[in-house]
């Protein structure tokens, strides 16, 4: 087996050295019933790295992907451009194959990376600090709304309808079991109302979590919520799914939010069909001990220099237990180099023109649609909704598109059941070129 | 001789600033597809008022700036990497390359089932390999890591036991010895743990055990080798008395490598198990993750696994989203697809034939190491180990060395240190845990070193113990004062 | 380090004052020093009843944090803001510059488990 150096003859020496004869002799502490039969379980032999290749090449030409069809996907996950460089260092074995940071000596680089990481998170999202990252955007979701519980020592959760359906589940599932109502506040149409938002708050509420933009791609002004939240003393969260949007529109941080989380999957990730992406986590500095998931902090080492270290680790689970801020052990650290190394190559500029880009793609997309299809109104950035007049013809344009190896976007009853079958959520990024949306167009009026 | 004995040198390492002081203008903005022209007047309104003052650099400075960090890092690929319970092993490079095949790494979660079967194939294939590498009936893909696979166990735990009407048992037995993670996850269920003092072996003591086991019980939480690196040998026993208490017993699969393919927890009487895929199916821990924390569940906990999943129909894989049984959703996808592939692609190298070679090597390393450190270091528990041996520093307290010194020693000889001070049930510990890809060499060369320090100690020649790392681009840092004025993000 | 003669300790290693209806409430030279370096002091809010052994604070040090408790209970009237910034004054000057809140009395039965300087030395050795 090529990836065990030992050969048979080194066991043998190894085990004489132990005092042992065979290797079943290391296992004689677990009792003989438990014991498998060797080679008895139900998988193939073992293939050949030649095998393997063959076997997931394969497996990955029986799947369409962004790369060869025009890909109207979004809801969360977008099909932005990974550059080589990106996926050459975070390739480095150096990166790659090192654990946490928890000797700080001979892991300086994850460490300033992760830094410059937490730096360029809170620049883009206006905020004052970053952790090094969460599993994802809805985990991150949920952990802002158990801070706020723990900051403000109240339990009623807020959140929009307009938060990506997804975020809002996975944070009703981890607050269900702890004490405290959770709201959720319907909006009736495909944007965010936050007068209904603001009428929901009371003195009781620990926090109001919204999206911006919000799951149709709705972006809206954020200031009256800060007002609202102020009259009493909740936090403000404020969720998104695609942060290349900060690149163009204003921050959070700008509307005064307390709390920032969402995806950074945008920033050199590939889709991955869901995962590894990257939950960003940033806040208020005066909050910064009750945030959830690693730092990475500036200090000194014994010669004075400047270095980095993991820190406020008494937060963590080893050491709080049952009292942690979380139960958060492992972040997604290979993908906070992957995004330190996208946003170093971009810069402002880079970021800017990606935003540029995928929003004027939606422009142009809305501003060709046949008089049968109609867009949600408002400022959009990179997504919205399309209504058909009904489930038969989004779902010929649907099947049309398909033909012309065109996803078209994604059926909104995928996210929300109870609504009727005739919207479609498509999203656009700098990866959508003007013949991709002249395609899109084209089979939209073949299909009516 | 000693210094060219071990692999480190003091080669050149470059000193390299912050990003945010190279100091002069961005380059050109490199040269982006899309759509051009300016965005609609109602998105124009809400334009940001300031740019986020990315600083941005040319191409050949971002490669040479990530790559003068990387080699600041000590990697498996670097070095020898022993840290235990944390299954620091290699990282195949063809996992890396079938990853990146575009068919795999360009898939929207989103897309039709029909457009994604060669993904949702693998995926599956997977699911049920671990089923069967761990014993169970069924596996869950959607916890992103250890700590997650943790919380959605608790989860199906405790909508197991209010199935059953039994919403009054709250009461979670962690022993001593686990990891940290286990009380936090308890208390997001809304449940709370009680410490099991282990016994005078670092095993579970099945007279405290039973002590604890009342009506309020809800579950065990173990973890099996524990992590002093032993198997619990009364494991039949421990789960028979959790069951008839009417509790339900979890497993930490952290230590899943001493098993894998020589025992299956599953038989053993666990109700479920996750699977840390970054450790026992290489999955590369990339600095701090991505990690993958599948469950493994039995019968009595499958009906409440969470949504979504993927179910194989005549060779036709699709999504269920809906399960009036489930505990629901927990991540916004499916899963860590990505690290999947990798995970499947180590199975798929070692197969029926050699699966079960991971653990026979890793026992055996860990088993060669500790028999020729025990002369010189204490041994708190003795006997055989699993995959991890279990030290103390305890002989070389009286020279003044604690086992901190012994770590950063480990540094400048060339080896990332053992995992030190944990479990807590043993003061000073070091956790060897060499896994089943280090060469006899390798191991010899670091118990070298190991014998080295311990020799030092005697002598009374700790200075360089004290002093050290002293080749490494940074020496010991301070940690107390990064916690005291906490400085996240560069202000400068 | 010398043990002012008007300090009374409990069992958790915190220290009280009682001057009157006010109380102070500091932790133990043994106890900062058990701790190891202090980084951060969590304070409760100035108005905040506490009960007698309750905990009002969290102290944290590099390694290891742990809850402060109130050895009588009252009203919190001051705060050791300071130690927000300066939590080391905790490890420098225990009984003095590192006293963590003052409260106002309103509930002292737990008065009598209280031990003086040399029934804490004693217990402290035991």
């Amino acid at each position: 087996m090529r990836y065990l150096p030992h050969t048979e003859a080194d066991r043998q020496a190894m085990l004489q050295d132990i005092g042992m004869s065979k290797m079943s002799d290391l296992f004689a502490d677990i009792p003989s019933e438990f014991h498998t039969e060797l080679g008895s379980l139900k998988l193939p032999d073992g293939l050949s790295e030649a095998g393997i290749v063959k076997k997931f090449t394969k497996a990955a030409e029986k799947n369409r992907h962004a790369g060869n069809t025009r890909c109207f996907l979004g809801g969360g996950t977008y099909y932005h451009f990974v550059p080589a460089v990106v996926d050459y260092i975070i390739s480095r074995g150096e990166f790659l194959t090192a654990y946490t940071p928890y000797q700080p000596e001979i892991a300086q680089g994850t460490l300033q990376a992760l830094f410059e990481y937490q730096t360029m998170i809170a620049r883009l999202t206006g905020m004052e600090v970053s952790n090094a990252s969460m599993y994802e955007a809805a985990t991150a979701t949920a952990e802002a709304a158990l801070m706020a519980r723990r900051v403000t020592r109240k339990t009623r959760t807020v959140i929009a309808g307009s938060v990506n359906p997804r975020y809002r589940a996975v944070t009703e599932n981890y607050l269900s079991r702890l004490e405290g109502d959770f709201v959720e506040v319907g909006m009736g149409k495909f944007g965010t109302d936050l007068s209904k938002v603001i009428a929901e708050i009371d003195d009781k509420t620990a926090c109001v979590i919204v999206q911006y933009p919000d799951f149709y791609g709705s972006v809206y002004d954020l200031k009256p919520l800060r007002e609202a939240c102020n009259a009493h003393k909740c936090l403000m969260v404020v969720a998104f799914s695609d942060v290349s949007a900060f690149g163009l529109i204003e921050s959070p941080g700008a509307y005064g939010a307390d709390i920032v989380v969402g995806s950074g999957q945008a920033l050199g990730i590939p889709m991955a069909y869901g995962g590894p992406h990257l939950g960003v986590f940033a806040c208020k500095k005066k909050y910064l001990r009750q945030m959830p998931g690693r730092v990475c902090g500036l200090t000194t080492d014994a010669d004075g220099k400047r270095g980095f270290v993991l820190t406020l680790s008494t937060r963590e689970q080893h050491i709080r237990r049952e009292k942690a801020t979380s139960n958060i052990c492992t972040n997604q650290g290979l993908m906070c180099t992957a995004a330190a190394t996208y946003m170093t190559l971009m810069g402002d500029a880079g970021l800017a023109t990606i935003a540029q880009h995928s929003a004027a793609a939606l422009d142009l997309l809305v501003s060709k649609l046949p008089s049968h299809v109609v867009a949600a109104s408002g400022a959009h950035y990179n997504e919205t909704v399309l209504t058909f007049e009904s489930a038969d013809k989004r779902d010929a344009f649907i099947a049309e598109a398909r033909k012309q190896d065109i996803f078209a976007g994604i059926p909104l009853e995928k996210f929300e059941k109870d609504i009727e079958a005739k919207h479609l959520l498509v999203a656009t990024t700098e990866m959508i070129e003007e013949d991709d949306v002249n395609a899109l167009i084209a089979a939209m009026e073949v299909a009516s | 001789m000693s210094e060219n004995k071990y692999s480190a040198t003091s080669g050149i390492q470059q000193e390299e600033p912050l990003l945010f002081e190279h100091a002069h203008e961005a380059p050109e903005s490199i040269n982006l597809p899309g759509v051009k022209g300016e965005v609609s007047s109602d998105l124009a309104a809400f334009k940001r008022k300031t740019p986020a003052n990315i600083p941005g650099l040319s191409e050949p400075e971002t490669v040479r700036h990530f790559v003068r960090l990387s080699q600041w890092n000590h990697g498996i690929e670097t070095g020898f990497y022993p840290l235990g319970s944390c299954t620091m092993k290699y990282n195949p490079r063809v996992n890396e390359q079938i990853a990146r095949l575009p068919g795999l790494a360009h898939v929207h979660p989103d897309q039709p089932e029909d457009s994604v079967q060669g993904m949702l194939g693998l995926l599956s294939e997977l699911q049920g390999w671990l089923a069967e590498i761990a014993g169970f009936s069924d596996v869950t893909l959607q916890p992103a890591a250890g700590a997650h696979g943790e919380l959605a166990g608790l989860m199906m735990i405790r909508k197991c036991l209010d199935a059953r009407g039994e919403q009054n048992r709250k009461k979670v037995l962690v022993p001593d010895s686990a990891h940290g993670t286990n009380p936090a996850s308890a208390a997001l269920c809304g449940m709370y743990t009680v410490e099991l003092k282990s016994g005078a072996d670092g095993r579970i003591d099945l007279e405290e055990l039973k002590k604890h086991l009342d009506g309020d019980v809800a579950a065990l939480m173990m973890t099996n080798p524990n992590t002093a690196g032993t198997f619990e040998t009364d494991i039949k026993e421990i789960c028979q008395l959790v069951h008839d208490a009417g509790g339900l017993v979890y497993g930490d699969g952290a230590n899943l490598n001493a098993l894998v393919g020589v025992a299956r927890p599953g038989d053993m009487g666990l109700d479920c198990l996750h699977i840390n895929v970054h450790k026992t199916f290489s999955t590369p821990h990339g600095g701090g993750g991505p990690g993958a924390g599948p469950v493994a569940v039995n019968d009595t906990l499958k009906p409440f696994m969470p949504v979504p999943r993927i179910v194989e129909n005549d060779g036709v894989f699709s999504i269920e989203t809906e399960d009036e049984q489930s505990i629901g959703t927990i991540l916004s996808t499916l899963g860590q697809s990505g690290v999947y592939m990798r995970a499947n692609a180590y199975i798929s190298a070692f197969g029926n034939n050699h699966i079960h070679q991971i653990a026979q090597d890793a026992v055996l390393n860990a088993n060669y190491v500790l028999s020729k450190l025990k002369s010189v270091y204490h041994v708190p528990f003795e006997g055989l180990c699993k995959h991890e041996c279990l030290l103390t520093d305890e002989w070389q307290n009286k020279h003044g060395v604690k086992t901190l010194d012994i770590a950063k020693r480990l540094i400048d000889l060339g080896f990332h240190p053992m995992t030190v001070y944990f479990p807590l049930i043993v003061h000073g510990a070091m956790l060897i845990e060499p896994t089943e890809t280090e060469s006899r060499e390798t191991l010899d060369s670091f118990c070298d070193a190991m014998l080295e320090i311990a020799a030092q100690c005697e002598a009374g020649d700790t200075q360089a113990l004290h002093d050290a790392p002293l080749k490494p681009i940074r020496r010991r840092l301070d940690e107390t004062q990064a916690a005291r004025k906490p400085v996240l993000v560069w202000e400068g | 380090m010398s043990v002012p003669t008007d300090l009374k300790f409990t069992k958790e290693h915190e220290w009280v004052r009682i001057e009157g209806d006010t109380a102070t409430f500091g932790i133990s030279d043994h106890a900062q020093e058990a701790l190891g370096d202090l980084v951060f002091v969590e304070l409760p809010e100035v108005g905040r009843n506490i009960d007698a052994g309750e905990a009002y604070g969290v102290i944290e040090s590099v390694k290891a944090v742990s809850d402060v408790y109130a050895p009588v209970g009252g009203e919190v009237i001051e705060i050791n803001e300071t130690l927000e910034s300066e939590a080391d004054l905790v490890n420098s000057d225990a009984y003095g510059a590192g006293w963590i809140i003052k409260v106002k009395i309103s509930d002292n039965n737990a008065d009598t488990d209280l031990m003086n300087p040399e029934e804490y030395t004693e217990f402290l050795n035991d």
